[in-house]
């Protein structure tokens, strides 16, 4: 719906001509029609529209519902939004990409970055920047939010990096372009001037409580018309300080909720929608007990029929909790278990005794819950015994090696403890000629592993794997 | 959301095309902004030394688009014939070939190890060997093009199978493609190719999806180099029914215009993709894959009887049986035993459903559709029989009331007339008011002298269908019998008004009016 404007809400006056302004505007992507009413002059403005595109070439689309969360609080305060998830199966030409931005005219585009996506980042900026050389761009995720400013300066094509709460920070920067200045008064961002200068903007807080935060559900920004598996959030970050991991640094080692009602308003609609799988995104959903007790209690007094997905820590569950998982529809549950050397998980910060992974393995099994264990090889102080050790664990305790059970190498990324400290932990990078806005990654050796034991013990996993090492999550 | 990008395309050289080269190549560079983010690109020669003038420049164009997209991905199968056979000639073509082509590509495999990631341009060389070739000779070029980092497939015709039993050669290979014959013309190579790929798409839809409907394959476009034709798709390159021709009309985008406005969906596509699957029944591919295929074509039968074309079915349901396991085999049968029937091959139906007896014995349809066999063959009693079976298994209302019809018109053809009464009155009060039923009735009735009974129902019968002639028709008949010639009479007429070309209705016009005036003058001479 287009709002309509008189001339003199806008920061010009009202003598102003359209030739005057439209250029101004045509910026930010607001298309101002003159018209003429009653004999005076009114302008006519469209909502300003943000593009957020989510890419992974290597896999099907799934639910961004990451850039859902900003898609609905942009839409809240007025935005125009439209979500592209880029993925294998999708088909997407550069036509057709100019015909996008062509009729939809964003002022502002949010791409999602990760480390193995970021040359597709840098092209799609490259190509919006070839189209309109006026189109922002921002990129947020995993890789942007803790990357150096020096990896920023190489980025020709990107203008912001969001540092703080995407929802917050992707609304400051849009107002900021809406109000034609788009490199003043922005909080949570990194942004380069002409001149390619690095600037950053003081930190932005996120809000405690997740109900603050419109639902990408409830407000309808997904297309649902080949949507077969929805992805909830129900928490976000992790208080543990596992040295590897990027998500408890991203969130000050804290976690937030949504309350049950907000979840349980949100399967009720997406059940409405026809989809029949959640995959629950929460690090530990049963970080805390009476919680995900009482979502499942709903879900299953409210009748709500759902294959579903979990993951959380071995040490948060109990028999009871499991019989319930089973009983209100939970398929598979994951855990992470990274390795089973004792001296290694010691090390990793993780505080998880295996014997609880045991435990938990045991009772889901006792449960018909599918299990799956994330593991990873190539960790600090890890030896090849010790990585054989995993796989001969996750053997022993008859979980399928497929899907996530597969193992990859630790990825060491921006922002995690290792990326910071890896020199202590006798971590060689083996590439120092590469860009600085791509971490140290799988490109590494340990002290007590070389190149080619990774790639030994990959292929003993895949050996052993039932689906070729196809992972799901990264 | 979109308008469909293009995912593959396939050049098809020809001997004498190098004077369109130029324009062959601007081509495929406007056709790049059509592509989608991960495309493949497939160059199918005969000889590699006359091709690797088109194979150069068409990779350059390549490399070209691809270092101004970062975000594209494209993969070159380079196809040829290997005439060498030994390590020695093998080696050359290595050497001369493909170590140059290679070299073009270096910027994208350091690429990749900078972001970590699969290189966005991999050169998949798919070689078609000679019938004389030394496995190991193969073994040593596709090793050394492994080493190079390059991906290398084989395509094996009819003449080369033998190399499937060559552990090492398999092992060495990324990918098969099979011919199944011993043609190496490359527009024959293309057409196989693009089958192993439509099979692909086919046994993924089949396991993804609830119900696979086949609709138009992936999209592609197929270019013959020599004459500049371009095709939509397999099924358009066999009828050869191009869009358009490049050397003539060069404009990428009016090309784009009219593969958008041509509408892919209403091609033979569900013919497209069975024949794909058939063209692989006989080649030495694992027992699992035969067995997908088995699937496959079974469902695409099922589609075919749907549509109506059970002679397409029973020719897929034919072939399912012999891919799929045993344990499939009832399944198939019954549905091959239904094509037949449709067909009206009774004998071969029955035959098929014979097959089915273990697995749907205690299924009422299963018995029912026997019985509609032995009906359309005349023989009631074994009819009667089946119909009985089947209703001894208890259907469904809707069903039963049929299997009563079938079985009381049985009793009627074989002269029982109260065995068909006693069926068709059972119809007739487990279905209500149902004119076939009461048609039926009257004819039996009929039979019986029980004129009043006969009537009674006829009336019914026309009662839910004024234009229904032949029941007029056997309302004549009754009251004729009864020798109430004038509403026998007006019966007839009335019969005759909806179906002017009922004789039997005419004749007994003229034979009641005639018998009415012998009665007239009777009584008049009394």
């Amino acid at each position: 719906m287009l709002d309509v404007h008189l001339l003199k809400l806008l920061p010009y006056g009202i003598n102003a001509t359209c030739e005057h302004l439209i250029p101004q505007f045509l910026n930010s992507s607001i298309l101002i029609y003159c018209l003429t009413l009653i004999g005076r002059p009114l302008i006519k403005l469209s909502t300003m529209n943000v593009l957020l595109i989510e890419i992974n070439p290597f896999a099907s689309a799934t639910t961004p519902i990451s850039l859902g969360y900003i898609a609905a609080y942009l839409k809240s305060n007025g935005f125009g939004v439209k979500i592209l998830a880029v993925g294998e199966d999708m088909s997407l030409s550069c036509s057709n990409f100019h015909e996008l931005i062509n009729t939809f005219k964003p002022a502002l585009i949010g791409l999602t970055a990760y480390q193995r996506t970021m040359l597709y980042v840098k092209g799609f900026a490259g190509l919006i920047k070839s189209i309109d050389n006026n189109i922002k761009i921002i990129i947020g995720g995993p890789q942007a939010t803790f990357m150096p400013s020096s990896g920023f300066t190489e980025l020709a094509d990107i203008n912001y990096i969001c540092r703080s709460s995407g929802e917050m920070t992707v609304l400051s920067v849009a107002q900021a372009i809406k109000n034609g200045t788009p490199f003043s008064n922005l909080s949570g961002v990194s942004y380069k001037d002409s001149d390619g200068a690095v600037y950053d903007t003081p930190e932005l807080e996120g809000f405690t409580d997740l109900d603050q935060y419109p639902s990408a559900y409830l407000n309808d920004v997904f297309d649902y018309s080949h949507m077969s598996e929805a992805i909830m959030l129900t928490s976000r970050g992790c208080p543990h300080h596992c040295i590897y991991c990027y998500t408890p640094q991203a969130f000050k080692h804290k976690i937030t909720f949504h309350s049950v009602d907000r979840v349980i308003e949100e399967i009720k609609w997406i059940n409405k929608k026809g989809i029949k799988r959640l995959w629950f995104a929460d690090p530990n959903i049963s970080f805390k007990m009476e919680r995900v007790i009482e979502l499942l209690d709903r879900i299953l007094s409210e009748n709500l029929k759902f294959e579903m997905w979990m993951q959380t820590r071995a040490d948060l569950v109990t028999p009871e909790l499991m019989k319930k998982m089973k009983n209100a529809g939970v398929k598979t549950i994951a855990f992470g278990l990274e390795s089973a050397s004792e001296q290694v998980l010691t090390r990793l910060g993780k505080h998880l005794a295996l014997d609880k992974v045991v435990q938990a393995i045991r009772m889901a099994q006792q449960q018909e819950i599918e299990v799956e264990l994330f593991t990873i090889f190539g960790l600090p102080y890890e030896t090849f015994d010790d990585a054989v050790k995993t796989l001969e664990f996750v053997k022993e305790n008859k979980v399928k090696i497929m899907g996530n059970t597969n193992s990859q190498q630790m990825q060491i990324y921006f922002g995690t403890h290792l990326a910071g400290h890896y020199k202590d932990y006798n971590i060689r990078p083996l590439n120092t000629d590469r860009p600085a806005y791509i971490s140290i990654g799988s490109q590494y050796e340990t002290e007590y592993m070389k190149s080619s034991d990774f790639h030994k013990i990959q292929n003993m996993w895949r050996a052993n794997s039932l689906d070729g090492g196809k992972r799901i999550v990264s | 959301m979109f308008k469909t990008a293009i995912h593959k395309i396939y050049v098809i050289f020809g001997k004498q095309d190098n004077g369109n080269l130029e324009q062959l190549s601007r081509t495929l560079s406007g056709l790049f902004s059509y592509v989608n983010t991960t495309s493949n690109l497939y160059l199918v020669a005969g000889n590699l030394s006359e091709s690797m003038p088109q194979v150069e420049r068409i990779q350059k164009d390549v490399i070209k688009f691809l270092k101004k997209n970062l975000f594209a991905r494209l993969y070159l199968h380079f196809v040829h014939t290997v005439p060498q056979t030994t390590v020695k000639g093998i080696d050359y073509y290595f050497q001369y070939y493909y170590q140059y082509l290679k070299r073009e590509t270096r910027t994208f495999d350091q690429e990749g190890y900078i972001y970590q990631e699969v290189p966005r341009f991999m050169l998949l060389p798919v070689i078609v060997p000679d019938n004389r070739i030394e496995p190991a000779s193969l073994i040593t070029l596709l090793d050394r093009l492994k080493g190079a980092f390059m991906l290398p497939c084989l395509y094996l015709d009819k003449s080369v199978f033998f190399l499937t039993q060559d552990k090492d050669l398999m092992s060495s290979t990324e990918k098969l493609y099979y011919g199944n014959d011993d043609s190496k013309e490359p527009a024959e190579i293309a057409c196989n190719m693009f089958n192993g790929d439509l099979l692909d798409d086919s046994l993924e839809m089949l396991t993804s999806e609830d119900r696979f409907i086949p609709g138009p394959c992936r999209a592609s476009l197929i270019i013959s180099a020599q004459d500049g034709k371009v095709y939509t798709c397999l099924d358009a390159f066999r009828k050869n029914e191009s869009l358009t021709d490049i050397y003539e009309s060069s404009n990428v985008d009016t090309l784009m215009t009219l593969y958008y406005e041509h509408d892919r969906s209403k091609r033979d596509c569900l013919g497209c993709r069975g024949r794909a699957a058939e063209s692989f029944a006989d080649l030495p591919i694992s027992q699992g894959r035969k067995q997908q295929i088995g699937a496959l074509l079974c469902h695409f039968g099922t589609l075919h009887h749907e549509a109506g074309d059970d002679i397409q079915a029973v020719k897929k349901y034919e072939l399912s049986l012999k891919l799929s396991p045993a344990q499939e085999a009832g399944h198939i049968n019954f549905r091959l035993g239904l094509s037949y029937k449709m067909t009206g091959h009774y004998n071969q139906a029955l035959e098929a459903f014979n097959s089915a007896e273990l697995t749907y014995a205690d299924q009422y349809y299963f018995h029912f559709y026997k019985g509609l066999c032995y009906f359309a063959m005349g023989n009631y009693s074994t009819a009667i029989e089946k119909f009985s079976d089947a209703l001894r298994l208890k259907p469904q209302k809707e069903d039963m009331v049929r299997i009563l019809i079938y079985k009381g018109t049985c009793f009627n053809n074989i002269g029982d007339y109260e065995q068909a009464v006693v069926a068709l009155e059972k119809a007739g009060e487990t279905a209500g008011h149902m004119k076939e039923i009461y048609n039926a009735l009257g004819f039996s009735y009929f039979q019986l002298k029980n004129y009043d009974k006969s009537i009674k129902n006829l009336n019914a019968a026309v009662e839910i269908d004024p234009y229904s002639a032949v029941d007029y028709a056997s309302l004549g008949s009754n009251y004729r019998e009864k020798g109430d010639f004038d509403k026998a009479i007006v019966m007839y007429e009335k019969a005759l008004a909806l179906d002017p070309d009922m004789i039997p209705a005419r004749e007994n016009i003229e034979r009641l009016h005639r018998k009415s005036e012998r009665f007239a003058k009777v009584s008049k001479r009394k």
